[in-house]
C-alpha cells in the first residue's frame, strides 16, 4: 500500500509532491514522471498510470493538480518554452502540513527534480515497461522514442542507477 | 498472383473499396478473421440506442470507415512527400492497417466495460491492451504476415503511440485522425442528431503537411511533420471542435445513456464479486456462461474474446431470475429500460447560484426581504464575474460530491441508493503534459512557408470552449426520501458557496 495519510484528499496529495520538492516543480511532464516513480516505489498516493505519448501518465493526477490549483494549494503558471510550445511551473502556496518528509521520498523527488525532463521521461518509461513485463525495457524505450533515446538514453540509464540506490518501500524494477 | 477487388456499401461513406492489390487483399483477409468479425457484435455507442434508437451501429462499420478515411488522409501525406520522393509505402501501409484494427480489443459495451475493469483492476478490460495482444499474436497477426515478419508489431506500435511520431502516425493519432473524423460523422448520422456537423471536404481540402517544433517541458527535441490547416479553414476548424463539444453534451454523455452505464457497471462488478467468492449460483447465470468464465479467469484473452454486447444483453433475462437482488433488479432495468432517475447536480447548482428575482407576493409581504435581496444581488453582480460564478459552481460541486459519497457509504445497502456520475472532457486540450503537435491543431496564417500557430491562439471561439462537465446523481424513482436528502444537500451547498 502507498505510504499516505488517509485523511488527506487526493488534491492535497498531489500538492504534496510540489511541496515536498521544495515548493516548485518545473514542467507537467516532470511532475507526472516524478509522481510515477513515487507510485511504483510505494511512496505515492495511489494514482493510477497508463502509457501515453510521454510515457507513464495519470489522468487522475492531472485532475487533482487542477483541483489543487482551484483550492489555492498550489499555482500553475504557463510559460512559453524555448522550442515554441508551453510548459508549466508549479508552486506550492502552502507548506506541507505534515512537516516531515520520508527520506526516500525526498531522495526520489530531488533526483527527478534535478534531472533533464527528457532523461526523466526515458527512465520512467523504461520502469513502466519493466513493470508491464517487458523483458528488455531499455531497448523498447529506444524503439519507442528513437529521437529522444539517441541523445539521452545513457543519461537515463545513469539516472535510473541512482534512483535504484534509494532504499524505497517497494524496489524499482532492477533493469 | 492476382487478387480480387472487393467493395462494401457503407451508410456514411457509400462505397468502401478494396482494390485488387496485395496490400488490400491482406486487409480483406484481416476483416475475415473471427476477431475482426466479432466487432459486428460490439456497438459503437454502447447503450446510446436507448436514447437514439438508430444508434445500433457497430465497431465493425466504424473500423471500415476509419480505414477509408485514413486512406484519404494518407493521400494528403503522399501528395506532400512525393514532391521530395520521401513517401514510404511500408510506413503508410502500417498506419492504414493500424486504422483498420485499432478497435479490435473492445469489450462488451466498450467504455462501460472499461469502467468495470478500472474499478476491479482487470487488465483485460482495457481495450488498448487487448488490441495490442490481438495484433501481435493470433489470427490477425497471421493474416498480416504476408506484409512482412515484423509488420504486425509495427502496426501495434503505431496504435499504442509507441512508434516514432511521424506524419504517417498522425493519420491514426492526432487532432485530425481518421478515428475521430469517422466517428463524429458516423455517430451523428446514426443517432439522427443534427448537432455536430463538420465540413469534412473543406477541412481535407485545406489540410497540408507542415513541420512544427516539439519538446518536453522546456527542453527542445526537434521538429516533426504533422497535419497543418490552411488559413481558409479557420471556421471549419471552429465548427469541428464545437461539433465535438455538442456531441459530448447530446450523445456521448447523455444522462440516460450514462445512467444505463452506471447500472451496467454495478451489475458486472457484482457478478464478478460473487463469482470470485464462490457464489456463482447467485448470479442467475450458468457456470458455462462467458461472463462467468471471464470472472473466473479475467487474465485470459479468450475469456474477453468470448464476450460481446449480444452475449451480455442476451443474458439479462437469465440474470433477472438471479438470487442476488442487485443482479436481478439491475438486469431487469437494463432489459426493460427502467433506469434510475437522473438529477443533474451541476444544472441544479447552476440555477441556484444565479440571481433569482423574488416573487411579487414575497415583495408585498416582506419589504425588508426585498432590500436585503437587492443588496445581495448587487454585491453578487459587482463581485462575481463569470469566472467567479464557475468557481463557485465547481466548489459547490466538490462539496456536494463529498457529501454524496458520505451518504452512499453511510446508507450502504445491497442495492445502492444513489449512483454518482462525475466526468469532465476537454474538447481541445491545449496541452496535457508538454504541448505538442499531437494535441494541437496547427494553422498557417498565410501562404507559402509561414510558421504554423496553434488555432486556439487565433480563434476566440475555440479559446472560449470550456471543458464539458457532467455531475449527476441517479436515484431509484420511488425513493422519495433519498431524492429529498440529495435536493437538500444541493440547496445547502449552493447557499454556502454563493
Amino acid at each position: 500500500m502507498p505510504v499516505v495519510n488517509l485523511n488527506k484528499t487526493h488534491a492535497e496529495m498531489a500538492a504534496d509532491i510540489i511541496r515536498d520538492a521544495g515548493g516548485e516543480v518545473v514542467g507537467r511532464t516532470r511532475l507526472q514522471k516524478m509522481a510515477y516513480l513515487l507510485e511504483i516505489t510505494g511512496l505515492g498516493a495511489d494514482f493510477s498510470f497508463e502509457y501515453r505519448h510521454y510515457g507513464p501518465y495519470s489522468e487522475q493526477l492531472a485532475n487533482e493538480i487542477t483541483a489543487a490549483c482551484f483550492w489555492d494549494m498550489i499555482s500553475e503558471v504557463e510559460h512559453t518554452a524555448v522550442w515554441g510550445g508551453s510548459y508549466s511551473i508549479f508552486k506550492a502556496l502552502q507548506s506541507n502540513p505534515k512537516g516531515k518528509i520520508k527520506p526516500a521520498r525526498k531522495e526520489i523527488i530531488d533526483l527527478a527534480k534535478d534531472a533533464n525532463p527528457i532523461t526523466l521521461e526515458l527512465a520512467a518509461t523504461a520502469a513502466f515497461l519493466a513493470k508491464e513485463g517487458d523483458s528488455d525495457p531499455w531497448s523498447e524505450t529506444s524503439r519507442r522514442k528513437p529521437e529522444k533515446a539517441a541523445k539521452y538514453l545513457d543519461d537515463a540509464r545513469n539516472l535510473y542507477a541512482r534512483l535504484l540506490k534509494v532504499k524505497t518501500p517497494n524496489p524499482l524494477p532492477a533493469i | 498472383m492476382s487478387f480480387k477487388r472487393q467493395r462494401i456499401r457503407d451508410p456514411l461513406h457509400n462505397l468502401i473499396e478494396f482494390p485488387d492489390d496485395h496490400f488490400h487483399h491482406v486487409m480483406w483477409q484481416v476483416i475475415q478473421t473471427s476477431q475482426f468479425q466479432r466487432l459486428r457484435r460490439i456497438k459503437q455507442l454502447g447503450f446510446s440506442d436507448i436514447v437514439y434508437p438508430g444508434a445500433t451501429h457497430s465497431r465493425f462499420g466504424h473500423s471500415l470507415g476509419v480505414f477509408h478515411t485514413a486512406r484519404k488522409l494518407m493521400n494528403i501525406v503522399k501528395g506532400h512527400l512525393d514532391r521530395s520522393h520521401d513517401y514510404k509505402d511500408t510506413d503508410a501501409n502500417t498506419a492504414l492497417a493500424a486504422a483498420l484494427v485499432h478497435d479490435l480489443g473492445h469489450g462488451p459495451y466498450s467504455h462501460a466495460f472499461e469502467e468495470v475493469g478500472k474499478r476491479l483492476n482487470l487488465v483485460m478490460a482495457n481495450h488498448e491492451k487487448v488490441t495490442d495482444l490481438l495484433i501481435r499474436d493470433g489470427e490477425v497477426s497471421i493474416a498480416l504476415k504476408p506484409l512482412g515478419g515484423g509488420f504486425a508489431s509495427d502496426v501495434a506500435d503505431v496504435i499504442k503511440k509507441a512508434g516514432p511520431s511521424n506524419i504517417y502516425a498522425a493519420v491514426v493519432s492526432s487532432q485530425f485522425d481518421a478515428d475521430r473524423l469517422d466517428y463524429m460523422q458516423r455517430d451523428r448520422l446514426m443517432t439522427g442528431t443534427h448537432h455536430g456537423v463538420i465540413d469534412l471536404d473543406w477541412l481535407l481540402s485545406n489540410l497540408e503537411v507542415g513541420k512544427v517544433p516539439y519538446g518536453n517541458d522546456n527542453e527542445p527535441v526537434g521538429e516533426i511533420e504533422t497535419f497543418v490547416l490552411g488559413p481558409k479553414a479557420i471556421y471549419a476548424a471552429e465548427a469541428y471542435l464545437l461539433g465535438l463539444f455538442q456531441l459530448y453534451a447530446t450523445v456521448y454523455f447523455h444522462k440516460a445513456t450514462r445512467g444505463a452505464e452506471k447500472l451496467f457497471t454495478e451489475l458486472l462488478a457484482k457478478i464478478i464479486h460473487l463469482v470470485k467468492n464462490g457464489s456463482t449460483h447467485k448470479t442467475g447465470l450458468n457456470e458455462n456462461h462467458p461472463l462467468i468464465h471471464f470472472a473466473i479467469d479475467p487474465e485470459n484473452l479468450q475469456s474477453i474474446l468470448a464476450m460481446d454486447d449480444s452475449v451480455i444483453s442476451g443474458a439479462f433475462s437469465m440474470m433477472a431470475n438471479a438470487e442476488d437482488r442487485l443482479i436481478s433488479d439491475f438486469s431487469k432495468r437494463l432489459r426493460d429500460r427502467k433506469l434510475y432517475k437522473c438529477t443533474d447536480i451541476r444544472e441544479c447548482l447552476s440555477q441556484k447560484l444565479e440571481y433569482t428575482p423574488l416573487s411579487k407576493s414575497t415583495r408585498r409581504k416582506n419589504p425588508k426581504a426585498l432590500s436585503e435581496h437587492q443588496g445581495a444581488a448587487q454585491s453578487k453582480h459587482s463581485s462575481n464575474d463569470e469566472k467567479g460564478r464557475i468557481e463557485a459552481l465547481d466548489r459547490a460541486s466538490n462539496n456536494v460530491e463529498k457529501r454524496l459519497m458520505d451518504f452512499a457509504t453511510e446508507k450502504q445497502d445491497e442495492i445502492p441508493k444513489i449512483l454518482v456520475d462525475k466526468a469532465e472532457r476537454s474538447i481541445y486540450k491545449l496541452f496535457e503534459e508538454s504541448k505538442g503537435p499531437l494535441n494541437q491543431i496547427m494553422m498557417k496564417l498565410g501562404a507559402g512557408d509561414s510558421k504554423p500557430v496553434d488555432v486556439a491562439s487565433i480563434s476566440q471561439v475555440i479559446n472560449a470552449i470550456a471543458p464539458f462537465k457532467a455531475f449527476r446523481v441517479y436515484i431509484e424513482d420511488s425513493d422519495k426520501k433519498t431524492k429529498a436528502t440529495v435536493e437538500n444537500i444541493i440547496k445547502e451547498e449552493a447557499t454556502r458557496c454563493r
